[in-house]
């Protein structure tokens, strides 16, 4: 994401993903029907599930960004690893605390061990520990190495938690959730694919944000070497 | 509208806002610390070279 | 050396290094005993809720237990350089990892040993089964797998002992369902076939992880 062509491609992604949201919040709020069962309550589903896709596809990213750093040991397959686990982190976050206000209304708690919440908490955590990883390995190219074996490892074992979780559910049958049952109108799909498609242009911009914001760190710390160099003559 | 649906979309807008604000703040104190490095190194002309 | 040579050779250094100095051990059965007690007052555990209780507490005891042998046998390595020493052997990656996944298979299972007489004799639970041994064994080996990788690289970092908990816990996470629940269906009267499913989920954690953690493991020591 350098020069100035990629400056204007990355203002266009910026504009885009901010209209597009806008269109699919209208959406939520205008084109969707008001579900019988929950009522408007059931409108916080649309950026619920899109939030949570969408921070699970940003750690499917990092696992192939890992993928490609091991194999090459390429600088840009690491600042894509890290961009995409924080934009991942932060959506994933989003879908943990309004999956919690959900619940509240739904199921009368604020916390039940949902397998499709219990796993993007689990998530959270492993990639919470993945910044924390980054943020405790000197060097760079040791952290990339690193970084990139536990964004594969991590990834690997995500499904067999879910499968344990869901499992571990059926056999504590959570009578609490039992009313997941909900109508689902033609109306609420296309709401619900229009807001996956807006958050997933969200995730590309933020993710180039991020990415730039990286490579410009770089930038420093090559002028802070070069200084160094200098004044040592 | 519940309140729990406003709280919701709070969260969405306030994360989204959160972590841009966190990315233009970083990305602008390394953009003054590399300005301010570039000057250093134009003021100064290398000395022995 | 064929491959069989080599993995042994790696055993050995560990065991020998284990009976020179015990720390290994020792350390993770004085820790074990410790949180028997920390549970047995936290749960206020006795006869009449241990066989609900039991197999959570026997796990946890072995994750938390485990961290430890984990982290001093990988920071062995790294004091003494050993790791740089077996790279120069002529000796592959998976031949050192293999080794140190049974190294560190092998100190667990030793203090399990120890703990599993120890619990059925405190809470009344029948844990001297075949298959309640073999589902120790299976969980043992998913955990002292990934917990060697993760290991690895908690040795590299600035915050080394808090560093291996906070990357292995959430990793682990299917082997502790897994173990906690075949377990418990064991323990409740069950056989094997009742938890066949959790025995499953065990079996292809272990496979996978381990094969995950053998093709990654050299690029965690490289450099």
């Amino acid at each position: 994401m350098r020069g100035s062509d990629n400056y204007l491609a990355q203002h266009l992604l910026t504009v885009g993903s901010g209209l597009v949201m806008l269109v699919a919040l209208g959406m939520v709020f205008l084109y969707a029907p008001r579900e019988a069962v929950m009522g408007d309550v059931q409108r916080i589903f649309y950026f619920h599930v899109a939030s949570a896709w969408v921070g699970f596809f940003g750690f499917f990213v990092t696992f192939l960004a890992g993928v490609g750093y091991l194999l090459s040991g390429q600088r840009r397959w690491d600042v894509l690893a890290l961009s995409s686990v924080e934009v991942g982190v932060t959506f994933i976050t989003m879908t943990v605390v309004t999956g919690s206000l959900w619940a509240k209304p739904a199921w009368g708690t604020y916390w039940t061990w949902e397998p499709r919440l219990t796993i993007s908490a689990v998530q959270l955590l492993i990639y919470v520990a993945y910044l924390m990883l980054r943020g405790s390995v000197e060097g760079r190219e040791q952290r990339a190495r690193f970084s990139s074996v536990y964004g594969i490892v991590a990834f690997v074992t995500v499904p067999l938690s879910w499968f344990a979780i869901r499992w571990w559910r059926t056999i504590h049958p959570d009578i609490l959730t039992g009313g997941d049952q909900m109508a689902i109108a033609p109306r609420m799909i296309h709401t619900l694919l229009v807001s996956i498609g807006a958050f997933t242009l969200l995730y590309a911009a933020l993710l180039s944000l991020r990415m730039k914001l990286e490579w410009t760190s770089d930038e420093l710390i090559r002028m802070r070497l070069k200084l160094e160099r200098r004044s040592r003559g | 509208m519940s309140s729990t649906l406003f709280a919701a979309y709070a969260v969405f807008w306030g994360l989204t806002f959160a972590f841009v604000m966190s990315l233009w703040a970083r990305q602008r104190r390394i953009q003054q610390e590399l300005k301010r490095l570039s000057e250093t190194f134009e003021r100064n002309p290398p000395a022995n070279d | 050396m064929s491959f069989l040579r080599k993995l042994l050779a790696v055993i050995n250094k560990d065991i020998a290094a284990e009976m020179h100095t015990r720390e290994i051990i020792s350390a993770m059965l004085v820790f074990s005993l410790l949180q028997l007690l920390i549970f047995s007052f936290a749960l206020d555990l006795h006869a009449a809720i241990a066989e609900t209780v039991a197999p959570g507490v026997l796990w946890a005891t072995i994750v938390f237990a485990g961290t430890l042998g984990l982290n001093r046998s990988l920071a062995r390595e790294q004091r003494n350089s050993c790791i740089d020493g077996l790279l120069l052997a002529p000796m592959s990656r998976s031949a050192i990892f293999f080794g140190k996944v049974a190294g560190n298979f092998l100190f667990m299972v030793l203090v399990e040993a120890a703990l599993v007489p120890l619990f059925s004799a405190l809470f009344g639970v029948a844990l001297f089964r075949l298959s309640v041994l073999l589902v120790l064994g299976l969980g043992t080996l998913g955990y002292a797998s990934v917990g060697t990788l993760m290991a690895a690289i908690a040795v590299n970092t600035r915050a080394r002992e808090v560093m291996l908990p906070v990357l292995l816990f959430p990793l682990a996470l299917p082997v502790l369902i897994g173990a906690v629940q075949a377990t418990g269906g064991l323990v409740s009267g069950g056989s094997l076939v009742d938890v066949a499913a959790w025995v499953r989920v065990l079996v292809v954690y272990d496979l996978v992880i381990t094969a995950v953690s053998l093709v990654t493991f050299g690029y965690v020591l490289e450099g």
